[in-house]
C-alpha cells in the first residue's frame, strides 16, 4: 500500500500539531532546567549620593555618601558666608553598566 | 515521494490516528491532565520556595554580618531567639470596650521586650545602632515568618494532593518574590543609615524644623518648636538618626496636653501606597490621619484633633510597596521639596500669626535628625 504525503492533507496536519507539542513540551521541559532563579535577586547597582548645601542656600555640594553620614550633619562652615553646611539630602542614583565585549 | 509501510505492517495513517485517540482518552477520560498540572504546580512552587529561602538567608546572611563587624560574638543565639519570637496576639475584639487600650498595651510591651532583650545580648552600643539592628532584626523574622506560612501551605498541598492550593500558591508566588526582595535590600540601607522611602515624612520635617534642638517627648520621639510666620508650630517625629519609627500618635497627644488643647490645626506627613500607573512621588492632600500603624497611634492623633477642635490635614508623598522600604530614590527625595512647599501653603493660608499648630511627620527616621 503506497501513500503519498503531499497529497494527504490530514496527515500533514496531524504531523504539524504533534511536532509543536513536542517542541512546546520540550521547550516548557528546558525551561525548568535553565531558569536562572537567582538572577531575580541580582538588582541593578546603585550609589548613594550625598547633598551638603549651607543653611543659607548660597552653597551646595553633591558628594559619594560615606557612612556616618545623616540628613542634619553639620558638615563644616560655609566657604563663601561662613554658616553651616548642612547634610541635606541623602538618595541612591543607579549605575549604568556597559557591557563590553573583550577579544582575546 | 512515495511512503512505505514495508508491507504486511499499519501506515502512517493508522498510527497517528492511534495515538490521537490515545491522547484523547487519556486526556478526557483519566486524572492524567489533574496529575500532570500537580506535577507541575508542585515543581513550580517548590523552585519559587527555594527562591523564599534564599532571601530569608541572604537577609539573615547581612544582620550576622553586622553583628559580626559590631564585635558581637553571639549573634547566632540572638538571630535565633528573634526568628522564633515576639509575636503579637490579637485582642479580643468580640468586645471592643477598650481595644485600642490593649493592643497598644501588647504592642508597646511586646517592643520593649524586644529593645530590653538586644540590650541584654548586646550591652554597651548606642539607641541609634541598637534601633538599626532591632529593624534589621524586625525585616529578617518577617521575611522567615512569610517563608515558614508558604512552605505550610506548600507541605499541606504535596501531603493532600490538593492541586487547587498549588495552584493558588503557584499563581501567587512569582508577585510574592518580587515583593519580598526589596526588603533584603532594606537591611542595607538600614545597616548604613541612609534613608528609605518612608522616611520623607521624617524629612519633610527636618526641612521645617532645621537644626532646632529636639525634645523628647516619648520614648524614641521628639519635638522641635519653629516659629513660622508668627505661628507656633511644634514639629513631631521619630527620634532620628536610628531606625525608628517612634510613637508620633502619642507625642501629638502629649503637646496638645502641654497647650491645653489650643491647638489650631494638626498636620500629619508620611508616604503613602501608590496605586499602579500612579507616578511615584507624587503628593497629594486630604483630611484625616496619614499614619500606617496598626491603630493605636493613629487613634491617639484623631482624639486630640477631635478634643481640640482642629482641623486634621494629611500630606502624602506616592511611592510604590519597594520604594518604600529600598533605600530612597532621587524621585522620591526631590518630592520632598514640594510637599515642604505644600506645608508652607497650608500654614500660611489656613491658619492665623499667633496660632498653635502640631505638623507630624510619620515614618522611619533612619539617617534623619
Amino acid at each position: 500500500m503506497y501513500m503519498q504525503i503531499d497529497n494527504n492533507f490530514i496527515t500533514i496536519i496531524l504531523i504539524v500539531f504533534f511536532s509543536a507539542i513536542l517542541i512546546y513540551l520540550i521547550r516548557s521541559g528546558l525551561g525548568y532546567i535553565t531558569r536562572k532563579n537567582k538572577s531575580e535577586l541580582q538588582d541593578q547597582p546603585f550609589k548613594t549620593v550625598t547633598i551638603v548645601s549651607c543653611i543659607n542656600k548660597d552653597y551646595t555640594l553633591e558628594r559619594e555618601f560615606r557612612e556616618g553620614d545623616f540628613i542634619g550633619k553639620i558638615e563644616g562652615l560655609c566657604p563663601k558666608c561662613n554658616s553651616n553646611i548642612v547634610i541635606e539630602k541623602i538618595y541612591v542614583v543607579p549605575i549604568q553598566i556597559k557591557e563590553t565585549k573583550e577579544k582575546k | 515521494m512515495p511512503f512505505t509501510n514495508g508491507g504486511g505492517g499499519i501506515d502512517l495513517n493508522t498510527i497517528l490516528s492511534i495515538l490521537f485517540w490515545a491522547v484523547f482518552i487519556l486526556y478526557f477520560l483519566t486524572d492524567l491532565p489533574q496529575k500532570t498540572q500537580f506535577m507541575r504546580y508542585e515543581r513550580g512552587v517548590a523552585a519559587r520556595l527555594m527562591l523564599v529561602e534564599t532571601i530569608v538567608r541572604e537577609s539573615i546572611n547581612k544582620v550576622k554580618s553586622y553583628l559580626g563587624k559590631l564585635g558581637i560574638k553571639e549573634s547566632d543565639n540572638v538571630i535565633n531567639n528573634v526568628l522564633d519570637n515576639y509575636f503579637v496576639i490579637e485582642p479580643v475584639s468580640i468586645e471592643p470596650t477598650d481595644i485600642i487600650k490593649r493592643l497598644d498595651h501588647m504592642i508597646v510591651n511586646n517592643e520593649d521586650k524586644f529593645k530590653k532583650d538586644l540590650e541584654r545580648f548586646m550591652p554597651g552600643l548606642s539607641r541609634h545602632t541598637l534601633n538599626n539592628i532591632a529593624v534589621s532584626l524586625a525585616i529578617a523574622s518577617a521575611l522567615f515568618t512569610i517563608f515558614k506560612v508558604l512552605r505550610h501551605y506548600y507541605l499541606l498541598g504535596k501531603k493532600y494532593e490538593n492541586w487547587v492550593l498549588l495552584m493558588q500558591l503557584y499563581l501567587l508566588l512569582p508577585q510574592l518574590v518580587k515583593e519580598l526582595i526589596p526588603y533584603t535590600k532594606a537591611i542595607d540601607g538600614v545597616f548604613k543609615g541612609i534613608p528609605i522611602g518612608d522616611s520623607v515624612g521624617p524629612m519633610v520635617t527636618f526641612k521645617l524644623a532645621g537644626l532646632s534642638p529636639r525634645i523628647d517627648i516619648e520614648e524614641d520621639t521628639v519635638y522641635s518648636l519653629v516659629n513660622i510666620e508668627g505661628r507656633n508650630v511644634y514639629i513631631v517625629k521619630a527620634k532620628g538618626p536610628g531606625a525608628t519609627v517612634g510613637r508620633p500618635g502619642k507625642g501629638v497627644a502629649k503637646i496638645a496636653e502641654m497647650l491645653s488643647y489650643k491647638v489650631a490645626r494638626i498636620i500629619t506627613i508620611d508616604a503613602a501606597l501608590k496605586l499602579e500607573g500612579e507616578q511615584t512621588g507624587t503628593i497629594a492632600e486630604g483630611s484625616g490621619a496619614a499614619i500606617g500603624d496598626p491603630g493605636p497611634e493613629k487613634i491617639e492623633i484623631e482624639r486630640v484633633a477631635v478634643k481640640c477642635g482642629a482641623p486634621l490635614d494629611a500630606v502624602i508623598i506616592k511611592m510604590g510597596v519597594d520604594e518604600a522600604i529600598k533605600p530612597m530614590s532621587k524621585e522620591i527625595a526631590d518630592s520632598i521639596d514640594k510637599a515642604y512647599q505644600r506645608i508652607l501653603d497650608i500654614i500660611k493660608t489656613r491658619t492665623k500669626p499667633g496660632d498653635n499648630l502640631i505638623v507630624a511627620g510619620i515614618g522611619n527616621s533612619v539617617g534623619v535628625y
